[in-house]
């Protein structure tokens, strides 16, 4: 890894870590636990396809662990469960779509995120019925997904060739 | 690998998407029994079992987790919801009254479930004898 690359990796965790904190400000938008725009998630799927596996953990880690430093660490596991759940969906997507299918990525990274999610809520709080906001959580998760995954798209096609790492 | 057609992600997307909205839209409209027994779970433990069909009268009740959040916690004839929350994000306050076996009101800082169920479906564990 040259500077330049650490340099453009720290930078887009910056950027998700922002859009993180924004985020987090915004009032609920459905009383249902977990349901957020996840607009974070837009930096890691373009990381993941333009900068591939192993750089795009790293900003999801640090996006995670710095997330909860700064906005409080009640969600931290929640946050960690999700992210890793969606990052495990993401790896064989990336062989599998192509760049104009980044919404794609998008959606099913959302599914990922809100069972690994639930999952961890459900360990946390032994309390299988909790199973149930799954059912809340997919379709508007499918929705919000696809659309992040397409600005990722978007960023994607917009910065292609442009970057010299 | 070979890559998959949009038309193939736009169909597997649209069955999980109309699966769980029928989920969402079963679970959202199904009829309450009576005879429904909150039970609250704080940290993975019950702490508490409320006869919903037996409060006359509104009463409070706070509920202070582990992680040092409190909760107060509302129950009314046949219905309970979370009045007050110290935690960041209030989405227990907003659920609002719950009266049926639906969705369990959570809060996940804290730890708090509260779920409303059929007095016969109170699970095996949790019951006195």
């Amino acid at each position: 890894m040259n500077t330049k690359r650490l340099t453009f990796c720290a930078l887009l965790t910056a950027i998700a870590l922002t859009i993180f904190m924004v985020e987090a400000q915004i009032p609920p938008l459905a009383p249902v636990p977990g349901m957020k725009l996840g607009l974070a998630n837009i930096v890691t799927v373009y990381a993941m396809f333009a900068l591939g596996p192993a750089d795009a953990l790293m900003i999801l880690l640090c996006r995670v662990f710095l997330g909860a430093l700064f906005a409080g660490g009640s969600t931290f596991f929640y946050s960690l469960a999700g992210g890793l759940c969606c990052y495990l969906v993401m790896l064989p997507l990336r062989k599998l779509l192509t760049v104009k299918q980044l919404w794609v990525c998008g959606a099913l990274s959302s599914i990922a995120h809100n069972v690994g999610q639930v999952g961890m809520a459900i360990l946390i709080a032994r309390t299988p019925a909790l199973i149930t906001y799954l059912a809340l959580l997919l379709p508007v998760g499918i929705l919000t997904g696809a659309f992040t995954g397409l600005a990722a798209q978007f960023l994607l096609s917009r910065l292609d060739g442009k970057l010299k790492l | 690998m070979k890559t998959k057609s949009n038309r193939f992600w736009l169909i597997l997307l649209g069955v999980v998407l109309a699966v769980s909205a029928a989920a969402a839209i079963y679970l959202l409209t199904r009829p309450s029994a009576p005879g429904d027994t909150a039970l609250v779970y704080l940290d993975g433990k019950q702490v508490d079992r409320v006869d919903l069909s037996k409060v006359t009268e509104n009463y409070t009740k706070e509920f202070t987790g582990q992680s040092g959040l409190t909760n107060t916690v509302e129950f009314g004839p046949g219905m309970v919801r979370v009045a007050e929350a110290t935690c960041p994000d209030q989405v227990c306050v907003y659920q609002g009254w719950v009266e049926a076996d639906g969705f369990p009101i959570a809060c996940l800082p804290n730890t708090l479930i509260i779920q409303v169920v059929a007095a016969e479906d109170v699970p095996l564990l949790d019951r006195e004898f």
